[in-house]
């Protein structure tokens, strides 16, 4: 069976700097799987070239068996891979409602003017997220750190991905809105979402994934589950700095 | 789409008083309406490129340009008649649009306008020299071919004009179509991260931008009869469509048929008590006043008193 996301033999040179050298793994659907090392490891970078924000100098990325490394970030998206960013990056002029309505659009200019706007989706994921009824017609700016992560994760999720990718959700947060946004992951894992995951806060992630890959200098050093990915010297070095 | 009914009711006021408007102001009011009313159309076609997506042009004029002499050169020096030159200067003021979009692709923010700004000023220098027996060379051309005489139809053309090219394109702006063009002045990135392939959406600002100023280049060059390069390619003329449209309220359509009237009247009022470019001097003093307290124009500040009254009449 194909797995749904296979990176193989990932690198990509900024000039004489090797950003992400060599780095392969997959991600089987219905997986959750961390992505860590320390500040400045390229994980940020390996989630852009997935994305297609940022090239690959070389190596190939599938979604679901299909070629996506050429692709630009809006046919990604739309073959079903969406991420989330380590700074949420709302539409500030516009209501809670209006940034998810970009999300659930169509990438069509025709339907996009004829097409009706689907208010009741629009909720549903709003309040499926943990956003209160009384935030939806708010501005992003009157919301909390916590409420900006959600309406980033709705937004995302309004694009109907198959594969989340996840960039530093605990980034800014209190323990309460930890404990939420962590319930939310869980309970769409249990609805069967893939996720790649970035975070610094290891132990609100531990629980979120099956497996863990370690990377240090753009270079895969462990993989594993959690605990093993932990407990390898050479990411216990990597994380003090040797 | 987001359609009240109070904003019906008040595009059908609009509507209905400036229908019957020449049954009550003079003839020179009336000829001053009709500029405001061009100028109106040239900021509502700024407003929908710039004023939504961020991309800032301040060389409006060179699309505006594209319309008028195009219509110009092919009725005066080709007979043809306007029934075509008009759409085919809308037409080429499209093309001319693909063409100003280009550098959209690579450059943004002030990089981007002073790009614009160069496309205007290439144009200036274009219709000088290149086929001066064309174009008119640096005196431009006069005896262009009118559409209507007497100032009462001059405007009713212009009304029929901005009526229908106001209302259009604020019915095309609340459909999700203006809500993604905002998004992309919001923030670009987080458009195309949210699956919506950003250059065609750009792309469909960028042509119906040109058609607006395509058909108001065309029709005002036949309204005034003349064209005057110096006058068009003019960068106070750009100053004049960017504050109309800022002043009154940029990406709302309305705030810039209200900006336009706003700065038209203004001068024309100011006129017989300061004659000279002192008039400027108080128009860019109540625009640095309104800039500074209200960011968002007079459309925001006619929307406030308007809630602020449904609000009395509740309680």
């Amino acid at each position: 069976m194909t797995s749904l996301l296979t990176v193989s033999n990932l690198v990509k040179k900024f000039g004489g700097l090797t950003a992400t050298n060599d780095v392969s793994f997959t991600v089987e659907k219905g997986d959750s799987l961390a992505l860590i090392g320390p500040n400045g490891a390229g994980k940020t970078t390996i989630f852009s070239q997935i994305m297609g924000e940022v090239r690959q100098t070389s190596g190939t990325i599938h979604l679901a068996g299909r070629d996506i490394g050429g692709m630009s970030t809006a046919a990604r998206i739309r073959h079903g891979i969406s991420r989330t960013y380590q700074v949420p990056r709302p539409f500030s002029d516009m209501t809670v409602l209006e940034n998810i309505r970009v999300g659930l659009m169509p990438d069509n200019l025709t339907q996009m003017v004829f097409g009706r706007v689907d208010h009741d989706r629009e909720e549903a994921l709003a309040l499926s997220v943990g956003l209160a009824p009384q935030d939806l017609h708010r501005s992003p700016s009157e919301l909390s750190m916590g409420d900006l992560r959600k309406l980033e994760m709705a937004r995302t999720m309004a694009t109907n991905p198959n594969v989340m990718l996840l960039d530093e959700v605990f980034a800014g947060l209190t323990v309460g809105e930890i404990a939420q946004i962590s319930e939310l992951i869980q309970s769409m894992r249990r609805e069967g979402m893939t996720f790649l995951i970035v975070s610094h806060d290891l132990k609100a992630l531990e629980p979120l994934v099956d497996r863990a890959i370690a990377i240090n200098q753009g270079q895969k050093i462990a993989e594993g589950s959690f605990s093993e990915v932990m407990d390898n010297e050479a990411v216990v070095a990597s994380y003090l700095g040797g | 789409m987001n359609i009240r009914w109070y904003h019906l009711a008040l595009w059908t006021a609009f509507i209905v008083g400036m229908f019957f408007l020449p049954q009550l102001v003079s003839k020179g009011t009336l000829r001053t309406i009709i500029f405001a009313n061009y100028l109106a159309i040239f900021a509502i076609s700024w407003d929908v490129l710039s004023g939504r997506t961020g991309y800032v042009s301040f060389g409006h004029p060179f699309l505006i340009g594209l319309g008028a002499y195009t219509t110009a050169i092919l009725t005066k020096r080709f007979d043809v008649p306007v029934e075509i030159s008009i759409p085919a200067a809308v037409l080429v003021t499209m093309v001319g649009g693909s063409l100003l979009f280009l550098p959209a692709l690579r450059v943004r923010g002030s990089y981007f306008a002073l790009v614009t700004l160069a496309f205007m000023e290439l144009m200036y220098q274009l219709v000088q020299v290149i086929r001066p027996d064309l174009t008119g060379g640096t005196r431009g051309m006069s005896g262009i071919q009118t559409l209507t005489r007497g100032a009462v139809n001059g405007y009713y053309l212009s009304f029929g004009l901005i009526a229908s090219l106001g209302f259009g394109m604020w019915l095309l702006m609340k459909t999700r179509l203006g809500t993604a063009l905002s998004a992309i002045g919001m923030n670009e990135e987080a458009v195309r991260g949210s699956g919506l392939n950003t250059t065609k959406l750009k792309l469909a600002a960028f042509m119906l931008s040109a058609f607006v100023a395509g058909l108001g280049g065309a029709f005002y060059v036949h309204y005034l009869g003349s064209i005057a390069p110096r006058a068009l390619f003019d960068i106070n003329f750009v100053f004049t469509i960017i504050v109309a449209a800022i002043l009154g309220g940029a990406s709302t359509i309305i705030g810039p048929i209200f900006g336009a009237f706003f700065l038209t009247f203004l001068l024309e009022y100011l006129r017989p008590y300061l004659p000279g470019a002192e008039r400027y001097f108080i128009y860019g003093g109540i625009a640095l006043v309104l800039y500074m307290f209200e960011p968002k124009g007079l459309h925001h500040v006619l929307q406030m008193a308007l809630s602020a009254i449904k609000g009395k009449s509740r309680s």
